[in-house]
């Protein structure tokens, strides 16, 4: 379903510089969208147009199929629903406490004294923003105040939230605490759309991506289709993503499988497993193409886990029943992962499920998971890309837990499934305190 | 950057206590001082309200003198000029400058005296209050207080973004520096001018940004003020009205009899 579409949309500055030049989009609801050019591009001018607060000089907008009409009652609507984050936070903050802020759209949405107050410490809740309620922003971190800026859309319950350059400024903790934030938001059924320079974050975040050049909209897709396409990347002024470079390079030394679009870490590590052949000796009736099951290996023989199910397909059958297969292996009984809900948690219970699961790592996602962490003194090794760093540990064997909350138990739920299905590596994986 | 005064009040441990109370003891003050025709009263309001921003408020010392160094130097000034040129009674000592006389006599010395302690319990009193209430916590004051809306809301836009224009002008001028921008008089003439224009400049902008922002958010030209519940607990009454009854009490005795004496 498409929540924003866009028609030969135009729009000039007063000055006369053309910002953008007929763009025709259409976003889907609940995705994960990117526009993706250098800076000056015309995307945060799209992104003024698209909820209304400028006016394009040619073109249309539809909302939800309906034409944006630009009158009072029908703007006001696409501001609820359509939030906007500016880059720079102080542009956007500017109440003098960090709760005033947040309460500003839920007040103008008409909200009763009571709701208003529930929605403000709820929303504040959730992004760790509780302790800093009565901080003026000008004691707060660049991170905590975009924070404030995002929290302060969340509040008005908007289907699509626009993020211009929303890293931009972040140090990597902060930028990598952000994207969970938002991981968290899609996942909860909210449309994001962001613009970026970033082609990394393009590639690994995104579910769909556009290039912009010049105000102009020259190629659009999934970011496996687009960021393979060199030419549209050369004509956007934009290089390919790290990991997928990476992966190129490997793939063309021949160290890994080909036709593959790693974005993240272990999807890379996962691509290099350069087909293994072996000379095996082979009952008679054998015949070429035949799967044998050599049974489980560990030790020494077992690669990446460590105990390995081993399969071999039979190439070519040589005299004397010798045979060469190639093995394909699946590791098994490799770590764990195992999410623990903060929301339940239990001190006494916690350090109960430590000592029986026999965790060896331990990683925190989400602020208000980090802070809770904290008060109990909990020691959290990995605090960053905890999803793909975890499930990193746990191919090396150990057992590793997460403790998170709310909606990213089941978005880490689903991460992992997603490696496992695609990487053929069985991790156990399950919410340890469930009811 | 330095740390400023709201600061210091934003993290006292006296932010969260009834607003009202400590308006009220600061207002009580003042008018205790300059009423009494005695300096004990002021001298005793400026103690207790000095010793209530040190151990309450948690002030550092350090800081709190060099704070009050800053009006002293003027009315040192202001007491000699009356000291010397006021009052009448026997002289106490005096010399000739260039054939004109200059004496100070006991009148003009306890009224030198008698400015000098209403000033410093003034400056006591409204010393506590701006270090232990935060702007933020006035605005509900302000906002009880009747004045129109659109007043404060102002207000209350004008105090955040004066803290992001002083980040702006401390970056110009740090930018500045470095490239020898403030090297004498005359160029640092010229620096400064340089940057209140930008910052003029800065402002326009911001002021449209800020709307585009608000717009954003549904803005209907109106913002809500929030009235905080500060409760107040039993003990700080007690020290309030304790410290009101004794400031009194010393209010009567020392004025009363400085009517005997006079007499």
């Amino acid at each position: 379903m498409v929540i924003l579409e866009t028609r030969g949309l135009k729009y000039s500055y007063p000055d006369g510089t053309t910002a953008v030049k007929g763009v025709d989009i259409k976003l889907k609801k609940g995705k994960r969208i990117a526009f993706v050019g250098k800076n000056g591009s015309g995307k945060s001018t799209l992104f003024l147009l698209l909820n209304g607060t400028l006016k394009p000089a040619e073109g249309r907008i539809f909302y939800d199929g309906k034409e944006l009409a630009y009158d009072q009652a029908s703007l006001r609507e696409i501001r609820k629903n359509i939030g906007i984050v500016f880059q720079n936070s102080d542009d956007q903050v500017f109440a003098p406490t960090v709760y005033q802020d947040v309460a500003f759209g839920p007040v103008n949405l008409g909200y009763s004294k009571a709701e208003i107050e529930k929605k403000v410490n709820g929303t504040l809740e959730y992004f760790g923003l509780s302790g800093l309620k009565d901080k003026p922003p000008h004691h707060l971190s660049g991170g905590q105040k975009k924070r404030v800026a995002i929290a302060g859309i969340v509040a008005m319950d908007p289907q699509a939230i626009i993020l211009d350059e929303p890293l931009a400024s972040l140090d990597p903790v902060g930028a990598d605490e952000l994207l969970d934030v938002l991981h968290e938001l899609n996942h909860m059924g909210t449309s994001l759309i962001i613009s970026t320079h970033d082609v990394d974050l393009a590639y690994s975040w995104a579910d769909y991506v556009f290039f912009m050049v010049d105000g102009e909209v020259i190629g659009e897709g999934t970011p496996d289709e687009a960021f393979q396409d060199d030419e549209l990347l050369r004509q956007a002024h934009l290089k390919r993503p790290m990991t997928f470079d990476i992966y190129k390079e490997i793939e063309r030394r021949g160290l890994a499988h080909g036709n593959r679009q790693p974005k993240t870490v272990p999807e890379i590590v996962d691509s290099l497993k350069p087909p293994e052949l072996m000379w095996v000796e082979v009952p008679p009736e054998t015949r070429e193409g035949d799967i044998l099951n050599l049974g489980v290996l560990h030790g020494e023989y077992a690669l990446h886990c460590p105990y390995e199910a081993v399969n071999a397909r039979v190439l070519h059958i040589h005299e004397n029943n010798k045979a060469i297969v190639e093995l394909t292996r699946h590791g098994i009984k490799a770590g764990g992962i195992l999410i623990y809900d903060m929301d339940r948690f239990d001190p006494a219970d916690f350090e109960g499920y430590m000592e029986k699961e026999e965790i060896d790592i331990v990683g925190a996602m989400g602020k208000k998971s980090k802070l809770l962490a904290e008060d109990y003194s909990i020691c959290v090794d990995i605090a960053t890309g905890v999803i793909d760093r975890t499930i990193l540990m746990a191919l090396c064997g150990k057992r590793c837990m997460i403790l998170t909350s709310g909606g990213m138990i089941p978005h880490s739920m689903q991460r992992i499934n997603e490696y496992i299905e695609r990487s053929g590596i069985a991790l156990n994986v399950r919410v340890l305190n469930e009811n | 950057m330095t740390k400023m005064l709201d600061d210091y009040a934003l993290l006292s441990p006296l932010r969260y206590t009834n607003n009202w109370l400590k308006i009220g003891v600061v207002g009580f003050g003042i008018l205790m001082g300059i009423s009494s025709q005695s300096p004990l009263v002021p001298f005793s309001i400026a103690i207790c309200m000095s010793l209530a921003t040190l151990i309450f408020g948690r002030v550092p010392p350090k800081f709190y003198l060099k704070l009050l160094m800053g009006p002293a130097v003027f009315v040192v000034f202001s007491i000699i000029i009356i000291a010397f040129f006021f009052g009448s009674g026997p002289e106490l000592f005096g010399f000739n400058v260039l054939d004109y006389h200059l004496g100070v006599n006991t009148g003009g010395l306890s009224m030198a005296f008698l400015v000098f302690s209403r000033t410093l319990g003034g400056m006591c009193c409204l010393f506590f209050l701006a270090l232990t209430t935060p702007m933020v916590e006035l605005f509900s004051v302000l906002k009880k207080t009747r004045l129109p809306d659109s007043f404060i809301e102002l207000s209350m836009m004008m105090y955040r973004y004066i803290f992001v224009f002083l980040d702006v002008a401390w970056c110009i001028k740090h930018a500045q520096t470095v490239r020898l921008g403030y090297h004498d008089l005359r160029t640092s003439l010229h620096s400064m001018a340089m940057l209140c224009s930008t910052l003029f400049l800065r402002s326009w902008e911001q002021g449209e940004k800020t709307f585009v922002a608000m717009n954003a958010r549904c803005y209907d030209g109106k913002m809500m003020i929030f009235e905080e519940k500060r409760p107040v607990n039993f003990s700080e009454v007690a020290l309030s009205l304790g410290y009101m009854v004794a400031i009194v009490g010393v209010w009567y005795v020392s004025n009363g009899m400085l009517e005997v004496s006079l007499w």
